[in-house]
C-alpha cells in the first residue's frame, strides 16, 4: 500500500536550508568548505601552532629534505630551505599573508564595490553610467599592470599590495551589482512593489536585495581565489612580500635558487597555493550550482 | 548596427582616456622629478630641459600638463627608457610581437583543444568521465601560473631535457626580423638553416605555450560543455533528431554555431587575468614580450617603460574586449534584440 501522507508534510524546508542541502549533497564542495573553515583557523591560530618562528635558522639543518624522504627528520615535517628554516612553520604563518590577506582584500572590496554598485544601479539614464562606467577603465587594466603601477608610485611591500590588488577588485564588485540590480529593476515585481507605494531605499532592501545576494556571493567566491592567486604571483615577481617573509608566492621565489637540488622548497609551497585556490573554487562552485535550481 | 559601432566607438575613446587619465595621475605620483618621469632623461643638457618643459608645460598647472601628457602620449611620444636610452615606442615595437606570437599560439592551442573536448564532456553521459573532466578543468583553473611553469620546465627542460626553457630561438640562430613572429620570420629568412631553426624556434615556443594555454583550456572546456548542454536540449535540436539527421551533423552544423557564442563571450571576459598570467610566463621563460620588459622596467624603475608598457596592454585590452562584444552582438541576433529595445 503506497503511503500517501501529503497533508501530513507539514515541514517546508527554508530556502536558506534547500540551498544547504542542494549544497552539502555534493561531497567536493563540503570536502572544499572544510579545507577552508581549517585555512581559518590556521589563519588564527597558525602561528601559535608553528613549532619554529618563520626567520628561525637552523644551520645544522641545511636544505634537509620532507619527512617521508629516507634523508629527512621529523624535527622537520616538510623539510627546511638554503637558510635552514622550516618550511613547515613558515607555511604555517604564511596562511595569514596569503589566505588571510585575501579575505581582507576581498571583503574591504566587496564593500566598496557593494555601495558604489548599490548606488550607481539604483539611479538611472546618465549619473549611473557614469558611476557605472567610471571604474570600467579600471577594468580594462590587468590585476598585475595594476599592482605595478601602484608598486611604482608606493614601491614594493605587502602593504602595497593590499592597495594594488583591492584597486584591480572593487570595478568587478561595482559591475558585477550594477549590473545585477539593474537587472531585477526592470522586472515587474519590482513594478508591482513601486506601486503599493515603496520608497527606493525599501524597494532596494526588502525586493531587489534578495535577489540580488547570490550575485555577490558568487562574485566574492571568485574574488577570493583571484586575490590569492594574484597575491601570491606578486610575490613570486617579488613586487609584493619581500624575501624574508613567509608568504607562498615570495617562498617559491626563494626556493627558485635550489630548485634542481631541493625541489621541495618551490613545490611544496605551491602546493599550498593550488590547494586553497582549489578548495574555494570548490565551493564556489558548489555554491553556483546549488543556487542555480533556486534561481530558475 | 551602424548607431551602436558608434556607441561603441565611443565607449572605446572614453574609457581609454579614462585610461590615460589614471596613468597620468600615477606618473605625477612617482616618488621622483616630474620632467624625469614624463621624459625618461636622466641628465638632460640645457636645450633638453628646454624641450621637456615646452613639451610637457611643466611651468603650468597640472591641468595644462595633463593636455600637454595627453597630446605627447597620442602623437607616439613615449619618452626614452633610462636604462637603454633609445626611444620607449621603439622597443615596445621589438617587444609586442614577441607577446602576440605567444598569445596567439597558446590561444589557439586551447580553442583547438579545448572546444572539442568541452563537446565530447557535454556528449558523455557518463558520471565518472564528467567529473573527471570537472575536476581536472577545476584544477587547471586554480593552478598558480608560476609554479606550473617551474614544474614545467623542470620536469621536461631539466630532468628529461627535452625541451629549451628560456628564450624564443637559440642565439647560434641569426634571424632577421620581419614581422617579429619568430616562427614566420625563420621561415621567411632565406638562409640555409631555415628549417632547423624553424624547428628550434617551435621547440622553444612549447613550454610557455602550454603553461599559458592552460587557463583559457579550462575556461573554454568548462563553457562550451555548459553551452551544448544547454544548446542540445532547445528544440530545434530535437527537430533535427526527429529529422532523423546524423548524430554529428546535428552537431556540428547545428549545436556547435550556437555554443561557441558564450565561448567567445567569455574570451573577452578573460582578457585582462589572461593578460596578467602571460606577463608571469614571459618572465619565467626568458620571453622576450611585453611582460618580462615590464617587469624588468620596474625592477629597474624605468619611469618611461612602465608608462609605455602598460599604456600599449591596456589599450590594446580595451580595443580587444570591445571587438569582441562587437563580434558577439554581430553574431549573436539575439543578443541584437535587446539592443534595440534597450534605452
Amino acid at each position: 500500500m503506497p503511503q500517501i501522507k501529503i497533508y501530513q508534510e507539514d515541514d517546508i524546508p527554508s530556502p536558506m536550508r534547500r540551498l544547504w542541502k542542494s549544497f552539502a549533497s555534493n561531497p567536493f564542495a563540503l570536502a572544499g568548505l572544510w579545507v577552508i573553515v581549517f585555512l581559518l583557523l590556521l589563519t588564527l591560530f597558525g602561528s601559535f601552532i608553528a613549532p619554529y618562528s618563520p626567520e628561525a635558522q637552523n644551520p645544522k639543518a641545511l636544505l634537509l629534505p620532507p619527512s617521508w624522504d629516507p634523508a629527512g627528520t621529523v624535527e622537520h615535517f616538510l623539510g627546511t630551505d638554503d637558510l635552514g628554516r622550516d618550511i613547515f612553520s613558515r607555511l604555517l604563518h604564511g596562511v595569514q599573508l596569503t589566505f588571510g590577506m585575501s579575505l581582507a582584500v576581498v571583503i574591504t572590496a566587496l564593500l566598496l564595490g557593494f555601495v558604489i554598485g548599490a548606488i550607481s544601479g539604483m539611479m538611472q539614464g546618465l549619473k549611473s553610467s557614469i558611476l557605472g562606467h567610471l571604474l570600467d577603465a579600471l577594468l580594462s587594466i590587468p590585476s598585475l599592470l595594476m599592482a605595478i603601477l601602484v608598486v611604482a608610485v608606493l614601491g614594493p611591500g605587502i602593504d602595497n599590495v593590499f592597495w594594488a590588488v583591492g584597486i584591480a577588485l572593487t570595478p568587478q564588485f561595482v559591475r558585477a551589482i550594477h549590473q545585477a540590480i539593474h537587472e531585477e529593476l526592470q522586472k515587474e515585481y519590482v513594478t508591482a512593489a513601486r506601486l503599493d507605494g515603496a520608497n527606493s531605499l525599501q524597494i532596494f532592501w526588502y525586493v531587489i536585495m534578495p535577489n540580488v545576494w547570490e550575485v555577490v556571493i558568487i562574485q566574492t567566491t571568485l574574488a577570493i581565489s583571484t586575490a590569492i592567486l594574484d597575491i601570491a604571483a606578486l610575490g613570486f615577481l617579488s613586487l609584493g612580500a619581500q624575501a624574508p617573509s613567509p608568504e607562498w608566492g615570495a617562498m617559491v621565489f626563494q626556493g627558485l635558487d635550489n630548485l634542481l637540488t631541493a625541489p621541495w622548497t618551490v613545490s611544496i609551497p605551491g602546493v599550498a597555493i593550488l590547494f586553497t585556490v582549489l578548495a574555494v573554487n570548490l565551493v564556489g562552485d558548489g555554491l553556483r550550482s546549488a543556487l542555480a535550481p533556486i534561481k530558475n | 548596427m551602424g548607431i551602436y559601432l558608434l556607441r561603441r566607438l565611443n565607449l572605446f575613446i572614453a574609457t581609454s582616456l579614462l585610461m590615460v587619465t589614471i596613468l597620468f595621475i600615477a606618473t605625477i605620483h612617482f616618488p621622483t622629478e616630474r620632467a624625469y618621469a614624463y621624459s625618461g632623461i636622466i641628465n638632460p643638457s640645457a636645450e633638453q630641459v628646454q624641450q621637456i618643459i615646452s613639451d610637457y608645460q611643466l611651468d603650468k598647472s597640472d591641468v595644462y600638463q595633463y593636455f600637454a601628457y595627453l597630446s605627447q602620449r597620442m602623437s607616439g611620444n613615449l619618452g626614452i627608457s633610462a636604462t637603454s636610452q633609445q626611444s620607449v615606442a621603439k622597443e615596445l615595437a621589438t617587444v609586442l610581437p614577441a607577446s602576440f606570437e605567444l598569445a596567439c599560439f597558446s590561444g589557439l592551442l586551447a580553442l583547438v583543444l579545448g572546444v572539442p573536448l568541452g563537446v565530447l564532456a557535454s556528449l558523455n553521459q557518463h558520471k565518472l568521465t564528467q567529473n573527471a573532466i570537472m575536476a581536472i578543468t577545476l584544477t587547471g583553473y586554480s593552478i598558480p601560473v608560476f609554479w606550473l611553469g617551474l614544474t614545467l620546465s623542470l620536469w621536461f627542460g631539466v630532468r628529461l631535457g627535452w625541451l629549451p626553457i628560456s628564450g624564443q630561438i637559440n642565439l647560434l640562430y641569426e634571424i632577421k626580423p620581419v614581422t617579429g613572429f619568430m616562427l614566420i620570420d625563420t621561415l621567411l629568412s632565406d638562409s640555409s638553416y631555415r628549417l632547423p631553426a624553424f624547428k628550434d624556434a617551435l621547440a622553444h615556443i612549447v613550454l610557455p605555450a602550454v603553461t599559458l594555454a592552460v587557463l583559457p583550456f579550462t575556461v573554454v572546456v568548462r563553457i562550451t560543455r555548459s553551452a551544448m548542454l544547454n544548446v542540445m536540449n532547445q528544440t530545434y535540436v530535437r527537430a533535427a533528431e526527429a529529422r532523423g539527421l546524423h548524430t554529428g551533423k546535428i552537431i556540428l552544423r547545428h549545436a556547435l554555431p550556437n555554443a561557441l557564442i558564450p565561448v567567445l563571450k567569455h574570451l573577452g571576459l578573460m582578457l585582462g587575468a589572461f593578460a596578467s598570467y602571460a606577463i608571469v610566463v614571459e618572465v619565467i621563460f626568458s620571453w622576450p614580450g611585453v611582460g618580462s620588459w615590464l617587469v624588468s622596467g620596474i625592477y629597474q624603475r624605468d619611469y618611461t617603460v612602465i608608462q609605455g608598457g602598460i599604456l600599449a596592454v591596456a589599450l590594446l585590452i580595451i580595443f580587444l574586449s570591445i571587438l569582441i562584444e562587437v563580434l558577439h552582438t554581430a553574431s549573436n541576433p539575439l543578443s541584437r534584440k535587446e539592443l534595440y529595445a534597450s534605452n
